[in-house]
């Protein structure tokens, strides 16, 4: 399934945030959205997933949904998104409940993705016994519940301590490799981008606009072999932020 | 509840100072009476006062306002007031138990020839069959309070009709004017209370008279005089020369208002004179008439129907209000006035 | 690191010290302003304020007339044991407690996600909460006997509106404070607008609601005593009332001492709750 943004622009009160964005993420291909902080990746990414009205443009999918499929659009937070109040079982089964599933089957879809995520054990723990790793695999393993076409991932590796976030890399990586789900993954971390994506779209600074899309074309399970070609590619892609970024710092922003 | 006047505060104080400085000089002996400015029955104290049969006695009376006889008597108990009048209630006894206060004389008073309290129901009972006292049997009484005086009169009336005080449904409702609205808006089905007030009530038809309290209770002493235990002991002096200045103040308020065999100008002197604390929110010519009409009898001489006193208190006796111990001698002290 | 290399360490350490001078230890200054858990404390200066009360009554040094000894008012709370009226009262006071205090909530939660949850109900209600709220309901009470009349309806009446409003203020105030994040992402997923609702806001305020309890259950039994001015014979209210009116202190202090411990165990209860459907919480 594919997703494409056409001609996105969006204004918060006075000020623009998003200026004309175009782009599309092919079938089974990541593509992140790199920009300095305040661009609006955020916003362009609620826009993306039907959580936010843009106010020029339009979001489109194309092609069919895998079979089963119960939400085709699925996001991955920042923050996790966990219920407090249920456990690692629980807050996947909240996403399933809705959809008229029968108990026993239920049981099985939430069995699967907990133990594809290494929760077997943990299904019954309460998201506070959780290190943030653990919370954001929960939030896979939710996600991955409801089998997505189109993950939307909002800095998921950001609320995480270095370790975790490599640690966690390899699990996304390892699960694109099984499952080749498209995504949009939205950071501020470089390294994250240039690890995981198959283009990597650069914005500017507010009003966001592309910048310049690089291509990655070398094989995601090459790559940590090939830390020097993607250290040029990073310094490069800095290189194009670099002048933003500094000018983005010095802004007041009271936008998001 | 009560005020003590800065005024008071600095005459005491210069009181007693000069007592230091010339002790020869006689002041007249000063005293807090407490009244409740919605009852007539507090008159006699306020026209002795306006008549000067206080002074006359050498003593300068300063009056505190009560909304109702419990925080009266709590004052009196705490010294902080030394004379008042109200019915014989359980708290009036509980102090009279503890020690601290006693009654001492007599003042609103039963007599056949005069109009006394009246049995009332809402317009509705009496619509529903309760036409005579006897009807009251299962049918609920407005009282303020758990022993107050209209407990009482229930239960006499029930005594009196021969059927169980546990078949007239008592309904508390703290203030009198949270009865009469009860009475009036059919909440509750009876009530006894004061003519004066009785009257006013019929007059407007959402009440009807059934019966007279004086058909249950013989004599019945409705409100007594009473002070600190302190005052009896230590100043038995004092309390002579207040009855005595409030005697001539409850002669002057029966020949005025009860017997009506003082002169009009006289009276309308004394009524105006009232007016001065009782129903004073209101303009004189509306005042008047209330305070006027359907007065009852002050005792002469502050005299005191023991006889009365004691059914009372056996009355709540026999109800657990009161502690068993409480004798007559213990509430009454009957050396100031004629007892009989 | 191995312990040889630790000892090794250390050893270095105190070496490159001592040869520049002597060493001292730091002085610490971390202590103070936390709280230790002292369990027996609250019953011991709870039983030593009875006893010198006891004996100052005792003694004489507190006059009766001011405040009787505890061991009376003890003695009028085995008389209300003995003739039975315990259970009278309380159990009356309980069913206006608890009738009053379930409606309230139940309404007061309903309004309240009502105001939480439409724009509608917050512009149109909350200005009228914001108004009634601070109204003594005991000023109300002659209305309320008008209304609901003399009996049980203006007892249960008064504790409905005394509990009311505080539910509504603390309900509304919980899901204003539901994570925003939460919800999108029960939108992200699909959920039904009832969902959201069912299994994300109202166990997001729930943290706000219980705490409401806990005023509400307060102020319903400071209205128990309001409540019962009128026309009740029965209930705990009533009889702190006829023992204020009979100048009975023991059986004031008595009936005072039944709605502490009513409050108490109600605190208890609400904390019990608090721990059975907050548990997530730690």
């Amino acid at each position: 399934m594919q997703l494409i943004l056409r001609g996105i622009s969006h204004r918060y009160g006075g000020t623009n945030v998003l200026e004309d964005i175009s782009f599309a993420v092919g079938d089974g291909e990541i593509v992140c959205i790199v920009g300095p902080s305040g661009c609006g990746k955020s916003t362009l990414l609620r826009i993306a997933g039907g959580l936010e009205r843009p106010d020029a443009g339009e979001v489109l999918v194309a092609g069919t949904a895998p079979d089963g499929s119960l939400n085709p659009l699925t996001y991955i937070f920042q923050d996790f998104a966990l219920l407090p109040w249920r456990t690692v079982a629980g807050n996947v089964s909240l996403v399933l409940e809705d959809h008229g599933i029968e108990a026993k089957k239920r049981r099985a879809i939430i069995d699967d993705v907990l133990s594809r995520t290494n929760l077997s054990d943990f299904s019954h723990a309460l998201p506070r016994q959780l290190s943030g790793g653990m919370k954001q695999r929960v939030a896979i393993a939710r996600a991955l519940a409801v089998k997505p076409a189109i993950m939307l991932m909002d800095e998921p590796l950001s609320a995480l301590d270095s370790q975790t976030r490599e640690l966690l890399m390899d699990d996304l990586v390892a699960l694109w490799q099984r499952e080749r789900f498209s995504a949009c993954y939205v950071t501020h971390n470089l390294a994250e981008a240039v690890r995981l994506g198959r283009r990597i779209v650069v914005l500017s600074r507010r009003p966001g606009r592309i910048r310049e899309v690089v291509e990655i074309d070398m094989p995601l399970t090459e790559r940590p072999g090939r830390l020097v070609e993607l250290e040029k590619l990073q310094r490069r892609v800095w290189e194009i932020m670099r002048e933003e970024a500094r000018e983005a710092d010095r802004e007041i922003s009271d936008v998001t | 509840m009560f005020t003590v006047t800065r005024r008071s505060f600095v005459v005491a104080t210069l009181a007693g100072a000069a007592g230091l400085v010339a002790a020869g000089a006689q002041a007249a002996d000063k005293i807090n009476v407490g009244i409740i400015p919605s009852l007539t029955s507090h008159s006699p104290s306020i026209i002795a006062e306006a008549k000067g049969y206080f002074a006359d006695q050498d003593l300068e009376v300063e009056f505190v306002s009560f909304q109702s006889a419990q925080p009266m008597a709590v004052a009196i108990a705490s010294g902080d007031v030394d004379f008042g009048m109200t019915a014989i209630s359980g708290g009036l006894i509980s102090l009279a138990d503890k020690g601290v206060i006693k009654v001492i004389g007599g003042a609103l008073q039963e007599t056949p020839e005069i109009e006394g309290q009246k049995i009332l129901v809402s317009k509705a009972a009496h619509d529903a069959g309760v036409t005579s006292p006897a009807d009251l049997k299962g049918r609920s009484f407005g009282i303020t309070t758990t022993g107050s005086s209209f407990h009482y009169m229930a239960h006499k009336i029930a005594d009196g009709e021969g059927f169980a005080r546990s078949e007239i449904h008592l309904r508390p409702l703290q203030k009198v004017p949270a009865v009469i609205a009860a009475l009036k808006s059919g909440q509750i089905d009876a009530w006894s209370i004061v003519p004066n007030i009785a009257g006013s009530l019929t007059a407007g038809g959402d009440v009807v008279e059934i019966g007279k309290v004086s058909d249950y209770i013989d004599d019945y002493q409705v409100t007594t005089i009473f002070t600190s235990t302190a005052n009896t002991q230590e100043k038995p002096d004092l309390v002579k020369r207040f009855l005595g200045g409030l005697s001539k103040g409850m002669d002057d308020y029966n020949a005025a208002l009860v017997d009506k065999t003082m002169g009009e100008d006289e009276t309308a002197e004394i009524v105006a004179a009232i007016h001065e604390y009782i129903y004073a929110d209101q303009p004189l010519d509306k005042a008047a008439p209330r305070i006027s009409t359907g007065a009852m009898r002050m005792s002469p001489n502050a005299a005191l129907n023991l006889a009365s006193v004691e059914d009372q208190l056996e009355w709540f006796k026999s109800e657990g209000l009161v502690p068993e111990g409480v004798s007559m001698e213990k509430l009454v002290d009957a050396s100031f006035v004629e007892t009989y | 690191m191995s312990h040889e290399a630790a000892a090794e360490g250390r050893e270095r350490a105190e070496e490159d010290v001592a040869a520049r001078e002597a060493a001292r230890p730091v002085p610490f200054r971390g202590g103070g302003f936390t709280h230790r858990r002292l369990g027996p404390v609250a019953p011991i200066v709870f039983l030593a304020i009875i006893a010198l009360w006891e004996v100052g009554s005792r003694t004489g040094a507190i006059s009766p007339v001011a405040l009787p000894a505890p061991s009376e008012a003890l003695g009028a709370l085995a008389d209300l044991v003995a003739t039975g009226m315990l259970w009278k009262h309380v159990g009356a006071s309980l069913y206006r407690l608890s009738l009053g205090w379930a409606l309230g909530s139940l309404l007061g939660i309903s309004v309240g996600l009502m105001i939480g949850l439409f724009s509608l109900a917050r512009a149109g209600l909350l200005p009228l909460v914001s108004a009634l709220f601070p109204i003594p309901k005991i000023a109300l009470l002659p209305l309320f006997i008008i209304w609901f009349g003399i009996g049980e309806g203006s007892k249960v009446a008064t504790i409905l509106f005394g509990t009311f409003f505080p539910t509504v203020i603390a309900t509304y105030g919980g899901v204003d404070n539901v994570d925003r994040n939460l919800i999108r992402m029960g939108q992200s997923f699909g959920l039904s607008w009832l969902s959201i609702v069912r299994k994300i806001i109202i166990p997001g305020a729930m943290p706000a609601i219980l705490s409401g309890f806990r005023i509400s259950a307060s102020i319903a039994i400071v209205l128990l005593v309001a409540a019962e001015m009128i026309g009740a014979e029965t209930g705990i209210g009533a009889y702190i009332l006829m023992a204020g009116a009979l100048f009975a202190l023991d059986q004031l202090i008595a009936g005072v001492a039944l709605l502490s411990t009513l409050g108490l165990a109600i605190a208890w209860l609400i904390g019990r709750t608090e721990r059975a459907l907050l548990a997530w919480r730690a």
